[in-house]
């Protein structure tokens, strides 16, 4: 699309938006905004919500919008200081004090439930590909392999590791056939359809074809995120006020504490700021950064395989214990001291959080999902409802199987349809 | 936790209250005006299932095993408001839901258990305290500005972990770290801190000469001070508000006293095992508060105590990243449990009805038989009442 049609295509959608609800409005303009840095299925996704309300006659665009209208009636939103531009804590500060929120979110689902039924029924249906998320517990968090897969549900399968647990990841990530050769091969041509998030740098370490992958490392942005916390704590009590700070924390060039990889990935940098300013422990935790990295990273990209490499935290500090916001090294000169019990706990909960927040998408339809703990050696695999590859919870597995196996997946065509 | 730690948290805490005294020009109470007390501890966000259900009970084994037995146990209490912090407290303390600016720049919307309680039965301001851990608070939370009502009614708000955590940042701010080599540059510090006018951020105002706090008092928090900079471990901000509370409790004797704790409010951060660490050391402290009532001539057999969460938190796999927030419109977030011990209590029981925190303040108006008041709510069930 030629920058001309671009421009005529966003102009469009501000039409568009001008006729909706107005709060709405500041949700679509912002993405509007970030035009450049959305990712693919963001932009897709953005597409199908204006294609969807265009379709709609003008009956039906009544029927759908007016009883939102009429709750925001209800709710003073005309007189209050709303942002129509933007998305912000005083936005959400407003809807959240209203009596009438939960009604607010009841009407705004259903507005977007329908909307995106009537863009689904005006495309051609695709055959979905096949996806995989690997969450990795490190081989230093320990773990007893008879409690490990205690709180997950019983959904997936217990597998015993038979030998290196951490070469799975090895092998899905180096050499021939591993996961990037697979997705080049199939066409993929975005970054965002192979993430590498973790606490430390081992999956940069492993991949040899970085420029192909998103590659987050909590350990190699750590001056970006002192940087960026020291700002943060400095957000006062107000909300406008904090409005203000973050917006300038949006806007300012970090290219000066970034590598100048990360920093010539205009959608990566954005996708990290936003994860950093919407809280969620990503500026504090290793642990959580990966998590939260995952979790936006699903909902924002949908990629095609992700891999999620936990790590451990430190002990809270004299005085950071009761400073848990500040950076601890520079609050504190004495050395850190590992929690690995601790660690072993979050990092448990929270790749069981990446599963669940990837089971809220249809694409977890054709998504396998595989945990791995390296010190248990043992895997915990959720596979699509259509699958079965005959594991049971006594079966074992080489790496090499195991990884043989997630790859085939991938090469499978519609998989679990 | 080890002794000599617990002894230097201590004295701060006596000097803190010194300070206080002093600023306010307060004498130790001569005359009591009640002997009933009711002491009310709101916990910050802990789920049903990481305390009082079968998953749980390993998290609190003092309130489950040790008072639970003893007091009226209120298995569904619902928290129908905006669950975030000042809201919820300010809703418990005027009962009615607050729907106010989440930091605190608003009083509460209509009068608080204090201000009744206070003109109703003429209670001084030192028979009223608020002593909080939660950051999200500010003095506010302890006066509403309804007329007739307002701060001449008010509690006296104390936040003492924003001591400690102000005396910390500020000296990083300088460019020191905390390191027990160079203490010595902390430690002025801290002093400054305990000896400034109007700290902001504290809520209340210290008196400008230094001479008001007396040798052995200084030389007691310099000591204090000193081997907590020492110490390789952690120290919780509840922990300190803990003993800042038990030393107004042995000084003042107050009638009505409210504890927030927020230790498991590191959850935001997204650290399950630190937050589950929280919910444990409440569990303890809610214990040996319990223990130093019935120790005190002033509370024994006269104190009803109760505890609870202000709201639980959002449930695995929502979409508010589960555990780390309280901001769902769903059971996990708004269904949660109080206790109610001591002397209200006329036998152990549970009861499965679901009540309101609203509830809490017309029922310690009725505690205090201040019934003429006429509160909005219904009154809890299962108390002498």
């Amino acid at each position: 699309m030629t920058d001309r049609a671009a421009a005529a295509e966003l102009a469009s959608y501000r039409a568009v938006i001008k006729r909706l609800p107005i709060t709405l409005r500041a949700s679509l303009n912002s993405q509007l905004a970030e035009w450049d840095t959305l990712f693919p299925f963001e932009r897709e996704r953005v597409q199908g919500f204006f294609r969807g309300v265009v379709s709609l006659d003008a009956q039906a665009f009544q029927a759908l919008f007016s009883p939102l209208r009429d709750l925001e009636g209800k709710m003073g939103v005309a007189n209050w200081d709303f942002s129509v531009s933007e998305n912000t804590i005083g936005n959400a500060s407003l809807l959240a004090r209203s009596a009438n929120y939960a009604e607010w979110r009841e009407q705004v689902s259903r507005i977007y439930t329908a909307v995106q039924a009537a863009a689904q029924s005006s495309q051609k249906p695709s055959i979905p590909p096949a996806r995989l998320i690997v969450a990795i517990l490190p081989d230093n968090l320990p773990y007893e392999p008879a409690t490990l897969w205690n709180k997950w549900g019983g959904r997936g399968v217990q597998l015993s590791i038979d030998g290196d647990a951490a070469r799975i990841t090895e092998l899905l990530l180096r050499g021939p056939g591993s996961i990037p050769g697979v997705l080049q091969k199939q066409g993929s041509s975005d970054r965002s359809d192979l993430w590498l998030i973790d606490a430390g740098s081992a999956l940069a370490a492993l991949s040899e074809k970085q420029n192909a992958a998103a590659s987050l490392s909590y350990s190699a942005l750590r001056p970006l995120t002192d940087r960026i916390l020291a700002q943060v704590n400095t957000v006062p009590r107000s909300i406008a006020d904090t409005d203000e700070t973050l917006a300038g924390i949006r806007n300012q060039d970090w290219s000066p504490y970034c590598t100048p990889e990360f920093a010539s990935q205009a959608q990566l940098r954005r996708f990290l700021i936003d994860l950093y300013l919407s809280g969620n422990g990503a500026l504090i935790f290793s642990n959580a950064f990966v998590e939260w990295a995952a979790s936006e990273a699903i909902r924002r990209s949908r990629p095609r395989v992700l891999f999620a490499r936990f790590g451990m935290r430190a002990l809270p500090k004299p005085f950071t214990g009761i400073a848990i916001f500040e950076n601890q090294q520079r609050i504190s000169a004495l050395p850190d001291v590992d929690d690995p019990h601790g660690s072993a706990v979050d990092a448990s909960i929270l790749a069981r959080y990446i599963l669940l927040a990837a089971e809220r998408y249809p694409e977890s339809g054709q998504t396998e999902f595989v945990c791995i703990a390296e010190s248990a050696k043992r895997a915990y695999v959720v596979v699509p409802q259509a699958s079965s590859y005959g594991w049971t919870d006594a079966t074992h597995a080489t790496p090499e199987q195991i990884a043989q196996r997630l790859i085939k997946h991938l090469l499978a065509e519609g998989a679990g349809g | 936790m080890e002794v000599t730690r617990r002894q230097l948290l201590a004295s701060a805490a006596t000097l803190l209250l010194d300070q206080w005294s002093r600023a306010h020009c307060m004498a130790d109470p001569s005359r009591r005006n009640t002997e009933r007390k009711v002491v009310l501890v709101l916990c910050g966000g802990m789920r049903r299932e990481d305390t009082f259900a079968n998953s749980g009970l390993l998290n609190i084994p003092h309130l489950c095993r040790d008072l639970q037995p003893k007091g009226v146990f209120y298995s569904s209490v619902r928290n129908n408001g905006v669950t975030s912090h000042f809201n919820t407290i300010a809703s418990v303390l005027t009962g009615n839901w607050q729907r106010l600016d989440d930091w605190g720049k608003l009083p509460p919307a209509s009068p608080t258990i204090f201000e009744y309680l206070r003109k109703a039965m003429r209670l001084q301001q030192n028979e009223a305290w608020l002593i909080s851990s939660n950051k999200a608070l500010t003095s506010r939370i302890g006066a509403s500005e309804v007329s007739g009502y307002g701060p001449d009614y008010g509690a006296n708000v104390i936040f003492p972990k924003q001591l400690l955590i102000n005396a910390v940042v500020h000296a990083a701010s300088q460019g020191r770290a905390v390191h027990s080599t160079d203490r010595t540059t902390v430690l002025p510090e801290i002093e400054a801190i305990l000896n400034s006018d109007n700290y902001d951020g504290l809520g209340w105002s210290i008196g400008e000469d230094p001479s008001t706090v007396n040798k052995p008092a200084l030389g007691a928090i310099q000591q204090a001070i000193e081997d907590l900079i020492r110490t390789s471990y952690p120290v919780t901000g509840d922990e300190f508000t803990f003993l800042v509370a038990a030393e107004v409790i042995r000084r003042f004797s107050p009638s009505l006293m409210v504890i927030t704790y927020s230790d498991m409010e590191v959850a935001h951060f997204g650290s399950y095992s630190l937050h589950l660490s929280g919910i444990g050391t409440v569990d303890r402290l809610v214990f040996e508060l319990w223990n130093l009532l019935e120790s005190l001539p002033d509370y024994k057999d006269k104190t009803t105590l109760m505890v609870l969460p202000e709201f639980g938190r959002d449930f695995d796999g929502s979409t508010t990243n589960g555990f780390f927030n309280h901001r769902q419109d769903g059971e996990s977030t708004r269904s949660t449990w109080m206790m109610c011990l001591g002397e209200a209590v006329r036998h152990a029981q549970i009861i499965e009805d679901p009540v309101e925190q609203t509830s809490i303040c017309p029922t310690i108006a009725n505690l205090f038989e201040a019934k003429h008041l006429n509160l909005p709510g219904q009154i809890l069930p299962g108390l002498w009442l």
